[in-house]
């Protein structure tokens, strides 16, 4: 069942414990391609506004499950990969997409999930051509329980009352620790030094079309 | 604060609860079938016998219905979004409204379960393995009825009361413009992905074309004689996740 899927454009990935470090190294990587005159478009957490509607929805009562906000993670990365990530891949442009899929996954696998559900539930998305892993800023610090910087946060906002414990500064840490596993893929931290590895692969890589595994969860019915 | 409690202590929490804990009733079939009449009328009767009844629609949770009801307005949903909010809405439920009450001993009554989301993305041309994997861990009800009628009656009785939603229609898989003719198309592809679930999930069927009073002396009759689906066996990660998460808000 599991389809490869073609496409012409290259992904790269940015993932991150701290939704600002994941903008500030997203902003870094796009600058430093413009230089290079390639063009990219960056697609960011939340870009079909689930998130902000389900906080206007919960009206401060924020009984929400870790399980509920990944699902609703899965449905905002389906409306980013149908809006944003897929058209300019098939165009063959370059889409940085920060965060993706391992933010999703190691926070969840924090918060008590089993990563293999994790894994599954995300399956319909591409695997990135590229990864790269956003400078970590103030490593000591628990998350900032805030709404508009990025998931980690707004999940220990949200999860701040059912599972006090997993977004704690000692679950930041192992999400940290989680993100910086490279799993058969390099993995580019992105200082100004990671960055111009990460550009030198992505000029390498873009001699070729790209095959990558993605298994969208269709039957093929018509 | 206090510890978690062990997976040792959740097991024996639920053995304990399962005498006293509510039945869970799952009302499911095509649209028209008559679900919601026999729903409120075996709430009527449920509590007419002294049952503290909650119910519970397809949909409804008050955090994902205002979202779910915008965009699906706006028409922008793909198959993989529509589904997944969905899984959204039934999560949020489960563990905030069903859960609770079937601990405290109610009846819970739901009318359209996870079957109807499996039924109707597997016709949109979702994968079903995946779809379960989005709904899990279940929580298995303890009798689902299924309300059985043809395609051609669903259709009949959908085209004599109102036209079809958009996303009801199927509209955004088929293509057709009009209501009635892609419910006509979607609404055949859900029942035979019913029948499929029937085998699996052991639906009690009922027959929608009978009169509506037999029916609900059909539907009393199984809930009388319904017997639990330990949770034990059936539904203990799903429990035990719920227990995890109230035990920490309680605290």
């Amino acid at each position: 069942m599991a389809d490869q899927v073609t496409y012409p454009g290259r992904l790269i990935a940015i993932d991150g414990s701290r939704g600002k470090d994941v903008a500030v190294a997203a902003g870094d990587l796009v600058a430093a391609l413009k230089r290079d005159g390639i063009e990219c478009v960056v697609s960011r957490w939340d870009a079909s506004g689930l998130f902000t509607d389900l906080e206007a929805g919960s009206r401060g009562d924020r009984n929400v499950s870790i399980r509920t906000l990944s699902l609703v993670y899965a449905a905002d990365l389906a409306f980013r990969l149908r809006w944003e990530i897929r058209p300019v891949l098939e165009a063959g442009g370059v889409v940085v997409a920060a965060p993706y899929t391992d933010t999703a996954a190691t926070f969840g696998t924090v918060c008590g999930l089993d990563a293999e559900w994790l894994r599954q539930l995300l399956r319909f998305a591409p695997a990135a051509d590229l990864r790269g892993l956003a400078q970590e800023r103030k490593i000591d610090a628990p998350w900032k329980r805030r709404t508009d910087r990025g998931y980690p946060e707004y999940g220990a906002l949200m999860l701040e009352a059912g599972a006090p414990k997993r977004v704690s500064k000692a679950g930041r840490r192992r999400m940290m620790e989680l993100l910086d596993r490279a799993r058969g893929r390099t993995l580019f931290h992105l200082s100004n030094k990671g960055i111009g590895l990460l550009q030198k692969a992505l000029t390498d890589s873009r001699t070729e079309a790209s095959r990558r595994s993605a298994s969208r969860p269709r039957n093929g019915r018509k | 604060m206090p510890r978690t409690p062990t997976p040792k202590q959740l097991r024996r929490l639920i053995a304990e609860r399962e005498e006293s804990r509510g039945l869970l009733i799952a009302f499911e079939g095509p649209d028209g079938s008559g679900k919601t009449t026999q729903r409120k009328l075996l709430t009527r009767w449920l509590e007419s016998e002294n049952h503290d009844v909650v119910s519970t629609r397809w949909a409804s949770s008050a955090l994902v219905k205002p979202m779910l009801k915008v965009r699906k307005k706006i028409r922008t949903l793909s198959i993989e979004e529509y589904s997944l909010l969905h899984a959204v809405d039934f999560r949020h439920r489960v563990e905030t409204s069903i859960l609770p009450a079937l601990w405290a001993g109610k009846t819970v009554l739901a009318d359209r379960y996870l079957f109807t989301a499996l039924a109707r993305d597997a016709a949109r041309g979702l994968d079903l393995d995946w779809l379960l994997h989005a709904y899990s861990p279940l929580l298995w009800p303890d009798l689902v009825i299924y309300f059985s009628m043809t395609p051609e009656d669903s259709r009949r009785r959908i085209a004599s009361t109102r036209a079809p939603h958009f996303y009801e229609a199927g509209q955004d898989v088929t293509g057709i413009d009009d209501p009635l003719a892609s419910y006509g198309r979607f609404i055949d592809r859900v029942v035979t992905e019913y029948e499929n679930l029937s085998v699996v999930f052991q639906f009690v069927t009922v027959d929608a074309g009978d009169a509506v009073y037999r029916q609900h002396t059909r539907v009393r009759e199984l809930v009388a004689k319904a017997e639990k689906r330990p949770w034990s066996t059936f539904s203990e990660e799903a429990v035990e996740e719920w227990l995890i998460k109230s035990h920490i808000q309680d605290a």
